[in-house]
C-alpha cells in the first residue's frame, strides 16, 4: 500500500484522536500552569432603611457589558503543582472563579466533600492506587490460574457454564458492580448478617481500613474473570505431545504443571500483569461508590473531585498532568514489549 | 493420562462451586432485594423470603422517567458503536496493509492513548467545550466516546484484517479496482466476525461508561449508569431501592449479551493476548 492511500485510510481515525485526545492532553498541560480569577472591585453600598441610611463596603466581581463576570487569567507557573503535592502552605482559599456553572457537579454532586483533606492530595491518591494495584495483582494472577486449571479439567459442557458465569463480573457496568457490593456489605445487608452469626461486627463503610478492603475486594472480583479467560485460552494450546512425553517419562502431575504448562503460559501471565497494572491505575468507580472519597482516593478520582467539587480546572489540570506522567512511567515495560514483538514480527 | 485421585477432583469441584457463588452473589442478591420493600431488603436479621413487589421498578421507570435514561443510553451507544466501527475499519484496514514504519508508530501512540486515565482529559474538555458551548450535548459525548474507543478499536480490527489474506484484495487491484473499491467489495463481505467482536467491546465501553457521561451531561441527557449515581449516597429509603432496581435494569441487557455472544467475547478477550 502506498503511503498516500494509507494516510487516506487512517485520517478519520487519526483526526478524531488528535482532536479529542492529543489536543486535550496538550491543553491540560497549558491549563495546569495558569489560573483565572474574577476581577474584584470594592463598592460602597447605600441602604435606606426606615431607621436611616447605612453605608457599607462590599466586594463584588466586575461585569462587562453583557453582564458576564470579567476574568483575569495569567501564568502562575507551578503553583498548582505545589498545592496538589502539598508543598504550598495555606491551600484553603484557592477556589478560583472558574466559569464552571453550578450545575456542573451533576451526578457527582452526591459526593461527600471531606472537610479536611490531607495536604499532599496527590501522594495520598497515588499511594492508595499503588496499594490497590499490588494487593490485587497476586490474587488476580494466582486465582485466575487456579480457576483456569480447574475449569480445564472439567467436562466440556460444564466449561461453558463456568465461562458464562465468570463473564458477568467482568463486563458488568463498574458503577453497578461497586453499588451491588456496597449493598451486600451495607448495615443490615447480607454479609454483615452472615458475619454476625460468627460474632463479627464490622461497619464496613464507616472506617478507612474496611472501606479500602472493599475497594480491593471489588478489584479482585472484577478482574479475576479476565485473567481466568486469558489463561484458559492459553491452556487450550498447551502442546499435548510434550505433556504425554512428560507423562511417559514419569513426571508427576505437579511436575507436568511446573515444567510444561506454566512455561507455556508465562507470556500470558506477563500480558495479564501488564494490562492489570495499566487498568488498576485508572481505578475510579469503586472509590467513588464505596468510600465517596472520605477514606481514600485514587489518582483518577482526585482529578474528578477537584474539577467537579472544587470547580477548579487549573488545579485539576495539575493533578491530571501528574497522573499522565505516572501512566507514562507505568507504560514503559508494555511499550518495550510491543516494540520488540512488532520489530521481530514484521 | 493417569487417573485423577478422588481428593483432587473434590477439591476442583469444591473450589469452582465457591467461585461460582462468589462471582454471582453480588448480582443475584441485588436482583433478589430489588423485588422487595426497603424494610425487607435491609433487615436484621436478614430475610431469606419476603413479599414480592414490583414497586421499585414502577417508581423508577415511570415516576422517575428512567426510560429517558434508557433511550439516552440506546442513542449514545448505537451512534458510538457505528461511528467507531466505520472509522476504525478504515484505519484498521490501512494499518494491516501498509508496510512502512509510520503504521508502527501510530499503533504505539494508540497504545499510550488507550492507557490514559479518562479523568485527566476532563479539565480541558470542560474548558474547551464550555468555550464552544457544546458541553451538554449528545454528540459531544458520542464523539468523545468514539475517540476514547479508537485506540482499542484500531488495534483489534487491525489484528483481524491481518488474518485476511492480502492476495484477496490484491487480486481485486489487479482487476482494476481502486484501493477503496477493493476494501468495499472484497474485504467488507469477509470481515464480519472481526467487526462483530470489536463492536461488542465498543458497545461495552460506551454502555458501561460512568465517568465521562456523568461529567459531560446534565440530568436530562444522562445515560443509565450516570443516572443511578445519585443512589451512591442515597439517604432516603425509596431512592435507595430505586437505585437497586436501576442496577438490575442496567445489568439485564448485559446478561442477554453474554448469552448471545459468549464465544465472540471470549474470542475478543484472548485475541489481544494471543497475538500481542
Amino acid at each position: 500500500m502506498k503511503i498516500r492511500t494509507f494516510l487516506q485510510f487512517v485520517s478519520p481515525s487519526v483526526g478524531l484522536m488528535l482532536l479529542l485526545l492529543a489536543i486535550p492532553m496538550a491543553t491540560t498541560f497549558y491549563l495546569s500552569v495558569r489560573n483565572c480569577t474574577f476581577d474584584m472591585e470594592v463598592v460602597k453600598v447605600e441602604q435606606t432603611t426606615p431607621f436611616g441610611k447605612t453605608e457599607s463596603l462590599t466586594q463584588r466581581a466586575k461585569v462587562d457589558a453583557s453582564g458576564r463576570a470579567v476574568q483575569v487569567c495569567g501564568f502562575v507557573g507551578l503553583d498548582y503543582y505545589r498545592k496538589v503535592l502539598g508543598l504550598a502552605a495555606g491551600d484553603a482559599e484557592d477556589t478560583p472563579a472558574a466559569s464552571a456553572p453550578a450545575d456542573a457537579s451533576g451526578a457527582a454532586g452526591s459526593t461527600v466533600a471531606p472537610s479536611s483533606r490531607a495536604s499532599n492530595e496527590f501522594l495520598g491518591a497515588l499511594s492508595f492506587t499503588m496499594i490497590y494495584t499490588f494487593v490485587t495483582l497476586p490474587f488476580v494472577v494466582i486465582f485466575g490460574l487456579l480457576i483456569a486449571l480447574a475449569v480445564n479439567s472439567t467436562t466440556q459442557r460444564l466449561r461453558s457454564v463456568f465461562i458464562s458465569a465468570s463473564l458477568l463480573p467482568f463486563i458488568i457496568t463498574p458503577v453497578v458492580a461497586a453499588l451491588s457490593i456496597k449493598w451486600l456489605f451495607r448495615d443490615n445487608g447480607l454479609v454483615p448478617h452472615l458475619l454476625s452469626q460468627a460474632d463479627i461486627q464490622v461497619y464496613w463503610m464507616a472506617q478507612a481500613w474496611s472501606a479500602r478492603l472493599l475497594v480491593i475486594v471489588y478489584g479482585i472480583w472484577h478482574t479475576l474473570p479476565f485473567a481466568f479467560i486469558v489463561f484458559y485460552a492459553g491452556l487450550q494450546s498447551v502442546p499435548q505431545d510434550s505433556l504425554e512425553a512428560a507423562t511417559i517419562d514419569g513426571a508427576t502431575r505437579w511436575q507436568r504443571l511446573r515444567y510444561v504448562t506454566l512455561p507455556h503460559l508465562l507470556p500470558l501471565i506477563v500480558f495479564v500483569t501488564l494490562i492489570h497494572l495499566m487498568d488498576s491505575y485508572r481505578v475510579f468507580e469503586p472509590v467513588i461508590v464505596l468510600t465517596q472519597g472520605a477514606f481514600t482516593t485514587s489518582v483518577q478520582y482526585l482529578t474528578y473531585f477537584i474539577l467537579l467539587q472544587e470547580h477548579n480546572p487549573y488545579k485539576a489540570s495539575a493533578a491530571a498532568v501528574l497522573t499522565l506522567i505516572g501512566i507514562l512511567i507505568l507504560l514503559i515495560p508494555l511499550l518495550v514489549k510491543t516494540w520488540r514483538e512488532q520489530k521481530g514480527g514484521v | 493420562m493417569n487417573r485423577r485421585p478422588l481428593s483432587l477432583t473434590l477439591l476442583i469441584y469444591g473450589g469452582l462451586a465457591v467461585w461460582l457463588v462468589l462471582a454471582s452473589l453480588p448480582i443475584v442478591w441485588t436482583a433478589i432485594i430489588s423485588f422487595r420493600q426497603y424494610v425487607d431488603a435491609f433487615s436484621a436479621p436478614i430475610k431469606w423470603v419476603a413479599p414480592f413487589t414490583f414497586e421499585n421498578y414502577t417508581r423508577l421507570w415511570i415516576d422517575k422517567e428512567f426510560y429517558r435514561n434508557f433511550l439516552n443510553t440506546a442513542f449514545v451507544t448505537v451512534f458510538t458503536v457505528t461511528i467507531s466501527l466505520t472509522v476504525g475499519c478504515l484505519a484498521g484496514y490501512g494499518l494491516s496493509r501498509y508496510r512502512g514504519s509510520l503504521g508502527f508508530w501510530l499503533l504505539l501512540v494508540a497504545l499510550v492513548f488507550r492507557a490514559i486515565p479518562h479523568s485527566s482529559l476532563l479539565p480541558s474538555f470542560f474548558t474547551i467545550f464550555d468555550a464552544l458551548g457544546i458541553r451538554n450535548s449528545y454528540f459531544t459525548l458520542i464523539f468523545v466516546l468514539v475517540a476514547i474507543n479508537q485506540p482499542f478499536t484500531i488495534w483489534m480490527l487491525r489484528s483481524f484484517f491481518v488474518n485476511i489474506p492480502s492476495e484477496l484484495d490484491e487480486a481485486a487491484l489487479v482487476d482494476g479496482c481502486t484501493r477503496f473499491q477493493a476494501f468495499r467489495r472484497v474485504i467488507i463481505p469477509v470481515m464480519w466476525p472481526g467487526v462483530v467482536t470489536t463492536g461488542l467491546f465498543s458497545f461495552l465501553l460506551a454502555y458501561n461508561d460512568f465517568l465521562l457521561s456523568s461529567a459531560l451531561t446534565n440530568a436530562d441527557k444522562m445515560t443509565m449508569p450516570a443516572a443511578i449515581a445519585n443512589s451512591i449516597s442515597a439517604e432516603s429509603e425509596a431512592l435507595l431501592m430505586q437505585g437497586v432496581a436501576g442496577a438490575v435494569s442496567i445489568t439485564i441487557p448485559l446478561i442477554i449479551l453474554i448469552v448471545l455472544f459468549q464465544k465472540q467475547i471470549v474470542g475478543g478477550l484472548t485475541q489481544g493476548a494471543v497475538k500481542g
